[in-house]
């Protein structure tokens, strides 16, 4: 093999390497995180056909619980820009520059986590309820 | 050395594509959801305003696709993790997937459930 694709021949795949490394267990620990909130957002929803999704919802409003949901908002970021590196990875784009990708990845995570965090901060220190 | 990444023991082919298309259809679904209900509509979240929503055809057909394909996507995604770890002869891993598809196809019915009174 040739310096340059015995340098990038395994690049990521479970290669415990700085970037690489924390990029996939931050993928995998936040990928849990949202399995586990998807049954129980599943589970809350359908509530409604109980007649009780509108106090639950009240309940939502506690400002720890409005935290809670913009901690959901990281993962859920974190775990689709860093999905998105692994489809261009797929296709072959960016393989040579994967860390430089997955740092401006990461802007876009902040970038998108600011519009998300305004708006909770703002619920917050308002003090109005999501449920109107 | 045969090709590792889609060999079967590490999911197979149809797992690996399938988890593709499911996150780049969860992607443009849930930036659609996540706008709608947590910028747009968050001084408004109740039951009655998520039927008004839930009325239009479309966001009935993003929450519906936002439920199969988060649903798949989640359990082949713990699948996966599984598999790393445990579940790593070959009866183990259809035990497994099995399993997972009687989750799925029990969480997909009880989730267009939960929807059915928005939708109907």
């Amino acid at each position: 093999m040739s310096k340059k694709p015995r340098e990038t021949a395994n690049v990521g795949a479970g290669l415990w390497k700085a970037t690489g490394m924390w990029a996939w267990l931050l993928f995998r620990i936040s990928g849990l995180v949202l399995v586990f909130y998807l049954g129980a957002h599943i589970i809350v929803i359908s509530m409604g056909q109980f007649g009780h999704l509108d106090r639950l919802m009240e309940i939502f409003d506690t400002p720890i619980l409005v935290l809670l949901d913009l901690a959901l908002v990281v993962a859920v970021l974190y775990h689709a820009l860093n999905g998105v590196r692994i489809i261009l990875m797929d296709f072959g784009v960016g393989i040579h520059r994967h860390k430089i990708a997955f740092w401006i990845a990461m802007g876009i995570v902040i970038a998108c986590f600011a519009v998300f965090a305004w708006v909770a901060f703002t619920f917050i220190a308002t003090g109005k309820g999501v449920t109107g | 050395m045969k090709a590792e990444t889609i060999s079967s023991h590490r999911g197979g082919m149809w797992s690996w594509l399938f988890q593709r298309v499911t996150a780049v259809l969860l992607i443009v679904m849930l930036a659609i959801h996540l706008i709608f209900t947590h910028i747009l509509n968050i001084g408004n979240l109740n039951y009655d305003s998520i039927g008004e929503r839930l009325a239009h055809a479309g966001f009935t057909a993003v929450d519906v696709i936002l439920l199969a394909a988060g649903i798949f996507h989640a359990l082949n995604g713990l699948r996966m993790v599984l598999m790393d770890y445990w579940f790593t002869s070959r009866r183990n891993t259809l035990a497994l997937t099995v399993a997972l598809w009687v989750v799925g196809i029990a969480a997909m019915a009880y989730g267009t459930w939960a929807l059915w009174p928005w939708i109907g």
